[in-house]
């Protein structure tokens, strides 16, 4: 699977180059068999949802929910999305997170 | 619910741009403290290498809440929260980071706000190609309003706590180690999603926040309390800090 590298950035920064490695992401929905998953994005890529939005469910059929608010870091994880039956919650722009008890 | 991060990296090569390398050459630093944000950090070979042949040493560490070592987050931004030992520290001419914006850099400055001398932060942005540097001056006026937050704390009776419910920020039981601290002061906990600025006067009691969320929102957010707010940790510690000769005590 070829891994698509999106100009990520303002339109006086097409130089930004980011890789969302949505391949990576597709595997995952595959790996846990996601009915329906949520993604979140840094506000730098927000305006990429379009785009990973529909690679995603055009190469797994899952139904996809956009994360309208903020993506500060790891520690950010939307609370309540159980409830909504999403099985699979994909946060881009950072990596895991080791909370401090206490800082 | 599973869940999956994904770093998005920066796709392009990873430099330090001339801009960058002259600068460190006319101070003459030996060695650097190197950092990056995780767009970038795994793809610090080049630089290394550029930092070799010049000379200069590299040190680096793991930051208390990064999973790389090298990694530096907006929120590693306070006393040790870097994890560098003291005499390695020591030797450090200044930090360089590697990334984009400004964000995550301040929290170098940040870090350092309690310490007698700053060392400097030169950041090179491999995206632009150019090299800045973070300076105090850059944050003077949102640390001067800290400083006056913290003394108002002192004397205050009345304090607003702020805790998040997200598991990753959520800091309640820590919390009350203030009333232990602080037995004649009495403490309300306000909880919430995110914090709701806009909430902040109506709860008009209160005469100073503590902010246990996000050690950035003490900062980055400071102006957005009217009546201030500080970091749940220099809370704990607040004579102490306002009792050294530091960079934010001399300000």
């Amino acid at each position: 699977m070829h891994s698509k590298v999106y100009k990520i950035g303002y339109k006086n920064h097409s130089m930004r180059l980011y890789n969302p490695e949505v391949e990576k992401a597709i595997a995952k929905v595959k790996e846990v068999k996601a009915k329906t998953i949520c993604i979140q994005l840094p506000d730098g890529m927000k305006p990429y949802a379009q785009e990973i939005t529909q690679r995603i469910e055009e190469e797994t059929g899952v139904r996809v929910l956009i994360w309208l608010g903020s993506n500060f870091g790891a520690c950010d994880i939307p609370l309540g999305l159980n409830r909504m039956g999403i099985d699979l919650l994909i946060s881009w722009g950072h990596n895991k997170f080791n909370k401090k008890i206490g800082w | 619910m599973d869940v999956l991060f994904l770093d998005a990296p920066y796709a392009g090569s990873v430099e330090l741009c001339k801009e960058t390398l002259a600068y460190l050459k006319k101070k003459k630093y030996k060695t650097v403290a190197l950092y990056a944000s995780v767009q970038f950090v795994n793809n610090l070979d080049a630089v290394r290498e550029q930092l070799a042949e010049n000379s200069i040493n590299v040190i680096t560490s793991h930051a208390d809440r990064t999973q790389v070592k090298g990694q530096l987050l907006g929120c590693d931004n306070y006393h040790n929260s870097l994890n560098m030992p003291r005499d390695e520290s020591k030797t450090v001419d200044c930090y360089l980071y590697v990334g984009d914006g400004k964000f995550h850099p301040l929290a170098l400055v940040y870090a350092q706000k309690d310490l007698h001398e700053m060392k400097e932060i030169v950041c090179n942005d491999p995206l632009a190609k150019k090299m800045s540097l973070m300076e105090v001056a850059d944050v003077k006026k949102i640390l001067m309003k800290y400083r006056a937050s913290l003394m108002k704390f002192l004397t205050a009776k009345t304090i607003g706590v702020i805790v998040t419910i997200k598991p990753g920020q959520e800091q309640f039981r820590p919390a009350l180690a203030l009333e232990k601290r602080y037995a004649n002061k009495k403490f309300h906990y306000f909880i919430d999603n995110v914090v709701s600025f806009d909430q902040l006067e109506n709860f008009n009691f209160i005469e100073v926040w503590v902010n246990t969320t996000c050690p950035r929102v003490g900062f980055d957010d400071q102006e957005k309390f009217a009546k201030g707010v500080i970091n749940l940790n220099d809370a704990l510690m607040t004579e102490d800090i306002l009792g050294r000769d530091s960079v934010l005590t001399r300000l």
